[in-house]
């Protein structure tokens, strides 16, 4: 070490720097080297668990995306329908289907004899198989008196035994709720080749069911998207608004410090309270409806909100000021600098935080139990105001539920709240780039 | 440190008295055609006063030339005089400034105004995140001072050529002007001021970071400009002040210290703080 106040100074290089240098030189890259180890160390751990948890979900949620149907012969006999020949379609619509396909249910399995024994029989099929022998009735009203065959949806514990190759060894089949009679039925429908494994579209097509087989995320799906659309609607402007305002023009004074620091504060308040804030003023005051986007999406936004604006300030602090400055002294006036100098080059970074705060919105489950967006839901929501509930919340539903056939639909539902958030991100990515393009 | 401090201090010791006891401008400050006038200017950062007690003409058709050590406030003066110090919330100006005799900081002179008809060329490139073109015609464009698209062309292409880029960028318009080397993007910005027609063009150290032959076509603008314009150059480099001002002023430590024809002032400088600046002699 060289004493600082030491006056006699050295103009000449020290002879002996470069070997010290060079000493030093292994230690540095050592350290460089350790930390290069650590890095890669941390991906790789953060990747393994990544791939084990989407593995796992996969794994658990794939077998969703696929429904077992089993072919029935129908007959289509009037008397049992209850139905005249000839009858309207409004008479079709409300014959007696249940009663068709027990019967053949039953000549298929003449042994069948005791009330307990039909019971267990009927179970087999999907308690939505009248309606695909209706629709195929009603597609070709003049089948009425022959008999047709039709594939119709199968029950969830025949359709999983079924999809994981139990049917095919039946002597160990374990962790199944059908009896030992249901399986000897349910291989010789398999033997007869009266299974058959396809697309769920049902998963698609419907909304919450009591029944495993026919419970489908698109009721969820679309209220996410309405309640998103809300959110997005309401905070991106509003956040994208207050940001400018406060970097921008505001005063910087102890008012705009203090509103500062509030913002920062509401950003930490935990969801819930955003929900019970929902409740209390949008509900029981504002008297919008209770379970609808509407609601959901305020609520959301007041917590997407301060991510946001925090997001946007620092977007927009990060623009360098000789920019400004350079507006500024060609006579733009201040709305003018923003608006063509400033807000292009923030883009990227607040289309980042948008979608970081809408990506919480739509994971997020606390705030939308309070105002009723936890409720069954059967029918597919078409506006804002209609009950709806979201993804996470129906996987949260779901995973409550008995059945063992809701495990694969909560995965199945956890994958498509996945989808849905890469795609998002992959809309943020694509408008990042085109701002980008424009330096 | 301590000792360093008072071996220096020793040398300009002599120096620092005639600074203090510093109380008028040497010269005259006025000229007989004024486009700009500044009178008893002061300007605070907070509680730092940066300019005491400045005054000021600025001459039609004539370049002046201010010079200075570093931190005198020569950039803080020149930016009083199209207010662009009013978007630093700490900085106060008081004092009289005028242009064409009209207030410069009462409400009736719209600063959006102000900046168009005086316009300012930084120390430090600053193109903006757009096209060359869209750069050059970004002035003209807000203050809707073309009509069509050929007469946009034509402020464009000629603003290029009078700052001696348009050869170099002929081809390549549509490029962003981040894309220039340093030097082009400071012929790229004052092709931008010239592009809004301002009566009053304020340049800080315009020639920094450019290179003798851009910095040469700088200075041959700058002649040429004159004609039509009242020029103020900051600049550190005492052969640019000499060769393109008539007037020369001397700042020091916030004061304006001497004020005169660049002739004068270099050959034969009034104050001792002058003469010890311009003769290298000054710490
Ligand atoms: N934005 C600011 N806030 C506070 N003080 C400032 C600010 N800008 C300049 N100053 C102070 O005002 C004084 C004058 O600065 P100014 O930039 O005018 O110097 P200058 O003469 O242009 O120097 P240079 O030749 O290095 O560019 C300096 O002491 C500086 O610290
Ligand atoms: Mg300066």
């Amino acid at each position: 070490m060289t004493n600082p106040t030491d006056d006699s100074k050295q103009v000449a290089p020290r002879k002996d720097s470069t070997s010290i240098v060079k000493r030093t030189l292994a230690r540095r890259y050592a350290a460089e080297k350790r930390f290069r180890f650590y890095g890669a160390t941390a991906i790789a751990i953060s990747l393994l668990f990544l791939v084990i948890l989407l593995g796992s979900i996969l794994v658990k949620g794939l077998p969703a995306f696929t429904e077992t149907q089993m072919l029935i012969d129908v007959t289509l006999d009037a008397k049992t329908l209850g139905v005249e020949e000839g009858a309207s379609e409004q008479e079709l619509r409300s014959a007696n289907y249940n009663a068709l396909i027990k019967k053949s249910l039953r000549e298929m399995f003449p042994e069948a004899t005791k009330r307990k024994q039909k019971k267990e029989l009927y179970k087999l099929v999907s308690t939505s198989a009248e309606y695909q022998v209706r629709d195929s009735l009603i597609a070709n009203p003049s089948q009425i008196g022959q008999t047709i065959k039709v594939w119709v949806l199968a029950d969830d514990e025949l359709s999983a035994l079924y999809k994981t190759g139990g049917l095919t060894d039946i002597a160990n089949v374990t962790h199944t709720r059908l009896s030992e009679q249901q399986i000897t039925w349910a291989s010789s429908l398999n033997e007869q080749s009266r299974l058959k494994k396809q697309f769920n579209a049902t998963f698609f097509k419907n909304g919450d069911s009591r029944e495993p087989e026919q419970a489908g995320i698109r009721a969820a799906l679309m209220g996410s998207i309405l309640t998103l659309l809300i959110t997005f609607l309401l905070s991106f402007p509003i956040a994208v608004a207050t940001a400018i305002y406060l970097e921008e023009f505001a005063p910087k004074n102890r008012w705009t410090d203090l509103i500062e620091v509030n913002i920062n504060n509401l950003a930490a308040v935990p969801s819930i309270v955003f929900g019970l804030l929902g409740l209390a003023v949008f509900i029981n005051f504002f008297e919008l409806p209770r379970s609808a986007p509407v609601v959901g999406g305020i609520v959301l936004s007041l917590m997407t909100l301060p991510t946001i604006i925090i997001t946007s300030r620092a977007a927009l602090k990060a623009v360098p000021p000789s920019i400004r400055e350079a507006g500024r002294g060609l006579g733009a006036s201040q709305l003018q600098v923003v608006t063509h100098h400033v807000l292009p080059l923030a883009m990227p970074g607040i289309l980042t935080g948008t979608i970081i705060g809408l990506a919480q919105a739509l994971g997020e489950t606390a705030p939308l139990l309070m105002i009723g967006m936890v409720a069954f839901i059967v029918d597919i929501p078409t506006s804002v105001t209609d009950a709806a509930t979201v993804l996470p919340v129906q996987v949260f539903l779901w995973a409550d539920s008995p059945e063992r056939a809701f495990l694969e639909k909560t995965s199945a539902a956890i994958l498509v709240l996945l989808v849905f958030l890469i795609v998002m991100n992959a809309a943020a990515v694509f408008l990042r780039k085109h701002f980008e393009r424009r330096w | 440190m301590n000792t360093q401090t008072t071996t220096s201090g020793s040398g300009t010791s002599a120096a620092s008295d005639a600074f203090d006891q510093l109380k008028e401008t040497v010269g005259d400050v006025t000229v007989t055609d004024p486009k700009m006038c500044a009178r008893n200017v002061d300007v605070f950062y907070g509680d730092n006063q940066a300019i005491y007690d400045v005054s000021l003409d600025i001459g039609n058709n004539e370049v002046i030339a201010m010079i200075g050590p570093s931190g005198c406030g020569k950039s803080t003066f020149l930016r009083c005089l199209n207010r662009m110090n009013d978007s630093i919330p700490s900085c106060r100006v008081s004092g009289d400034m005028s242009l064409d005799g009209e207030d410069l900081y009462s409400t009736s002179l719209d600063p959006v105004l102000l900046r168009a008809r005086v316009g300012m060329v930084f120390q430090k490139p600053n193109p903006f995140a757009k096209s060359i073109y869209d750069n050059v015609a970004y002035g003209p464009r807000i203050h809707g001072l073309a009509s069509n698209r050929a007469e946009l062309d034509d402020i464009v292409i000629s603003s290029l050529q009078k700052a001696g880029l348009h050869e170099e960028v002929h081809d390549r318009l549509d490029a962003p002007g981040t894309s220039l080397s340093g030097g082009q993007q400071q012929r790229l910005c004052i092709a931008r001021t010239i592009a809004v027609s301002p009566e009053v063009i304020l340049m800080d150290e315009p020639c920094s970071a450019l290179d003798p032959i851009a910095t040469a076509r700088i200075e041959e603008l700058i002649d040429e400009l004159r004609q039509n314009y009242a020029i103020a150059i900051v600049t550190h480099s005492m052969q640019q002040a000499a060769r393109v001002s008539q007037r020369t002023a001397y700042f020091h430590l916030g004061k304006l210290v001497e004020v005169g024809s660049t002739n004068n002032i270099f050959t034969n400088p009034q104050h001792e703080l002058t003469e010890n600046y311009i003769t290298g002699r000054f710490g």
